[in-house]
């Protein structure tokens, strides 16, 4: 039972720490080398990590999709896509894909004289599932060692913590005062009512034994 | 415009759970602070009518109307959104 409750809550807190870090903006500090538009087969489950464009494209199986090639200080390759999140989850309404596009297009810069951009972005690179980050915005940045303060996952994971602090703080006045003294009740009336059933059978054992031919 | 209308219905009804929620505890807080009021500083009349006045007056209140930011913040907040990951 300790066990089962520890894997219920471990996975719990897994399925919630995966969803932060799958939907909060990251940024990147890179230098962006291509921009591209690419065909996508998008027929299998992992179509939930594809944005969900416009109603007429609903239906679509393919279609076309921007990409930004970017590469890190540390030489690590960046693949994200550009796609309109749109008024649909996750909640970035961003709806300038193209703009967005034209601006990475004008960034891209060479090994010989890089030009370091921050890339904000949310979602994962999988190279197994063939799912990229989507680029959310870019912005020039002074050099490669800028670092940035993500301000905003700060506030919305304290924000987080503290509803579920408020809830389990009263999740557990409740149970000390409303489940725990109901309890302790059962406990007691079960203790009271196996002992009068054993003097009952006590009782109709000594009947029964007077019954019994005395030797 | 599907999307948009999904994302409007969801936030309503959302909104709206908070804001009934948000109104029964506010109410029931001014209830609790009318009733100590009148069991430690007042103690004479009708205890009953004190605090269906207390309540009377709190429905005409600022107080309760602020629960519609409720509401009014969501919808500023996408705006402001929108704003600084498009035309930012």
């Amino acid at each position: 039972m300790v066990y089962f409750k520890w894997a219920f809550w471990g996975t719990f807190w897994l399925i919630v720490a995966a969803f932060f870090h799958y939907t909060l903006p990251q940024n990147d500090i890179v230098r962006i080398v291509n921009t591209e538009v690419e065909r996508q087969e998008l027929n299998d489950w992992t179509r939930m990590f594809w944005a969900t464009p416009d109603d007429q494209s609903v239906d679509l199986i393919n279609r076309d999709v921007q990409f930004i090639h970017a590469v890190t200080p540390e030489g690590d390759i960046r693949v994200y896509r550009n796609e309109d999140t749109g008024w649909g989850w996750p909640p970035y309404f961003k709806f300038d894909t193209s703009n967005l596009y034209a601006e990475a297009s004008d960034a891209v810069s060479t090994k010989a004289a890089p030009e370091w951009y921050a890339v904000k972005h949310y979602g994962w690179r999988n190279e197994f599932l063939s799912i990229f980050p989507n680029a959310v915005s870019i912005k020039p940045v002074a050099g490669p060692d800028v670092r940035i303060i993500p301000w905003l996952n700060i506030v919305i994971l304290t924000l987080f913590f503290a509803l579920v602090w408020a809830i389990w703080a009263r999740w557990r006045r409740f149970r000390r005062n409303r489940i725990d003294p109901v309890l302790e009740e059962l406990e007691d009336s079960y203790d009271a009512a196996s002992d009068s059933l054993a003097e009952k059978r006590g009782r109709i054992g000594r009947w029964l034994d007077s019954w019994k031919s005395k030797k | 415009m599907l999307a948009l209308a999904r994302l409007f219905i969801i936030c309503f009804v959302l909104m709206t759970a908070v804001f009934v929620a948000v109104s029964l505890w506010s109410r029931s807080v001014r209830k609790r602070k009318l009733a100590r009021e009148w069991d430690e500083e007042i103690r004479e009349g009708d205890r009953e009518a004190f605090i269906d006045e207390g309540l009377e007056d709190y429905s005409h209140s600022l107080r309760r109307r602020l629960i519609l930011l409720v509401y009014v913040v969501p919808i500023l907040l996408i705006g402001v959104i929108v704003y600084l990951v498009n035309f930012y």
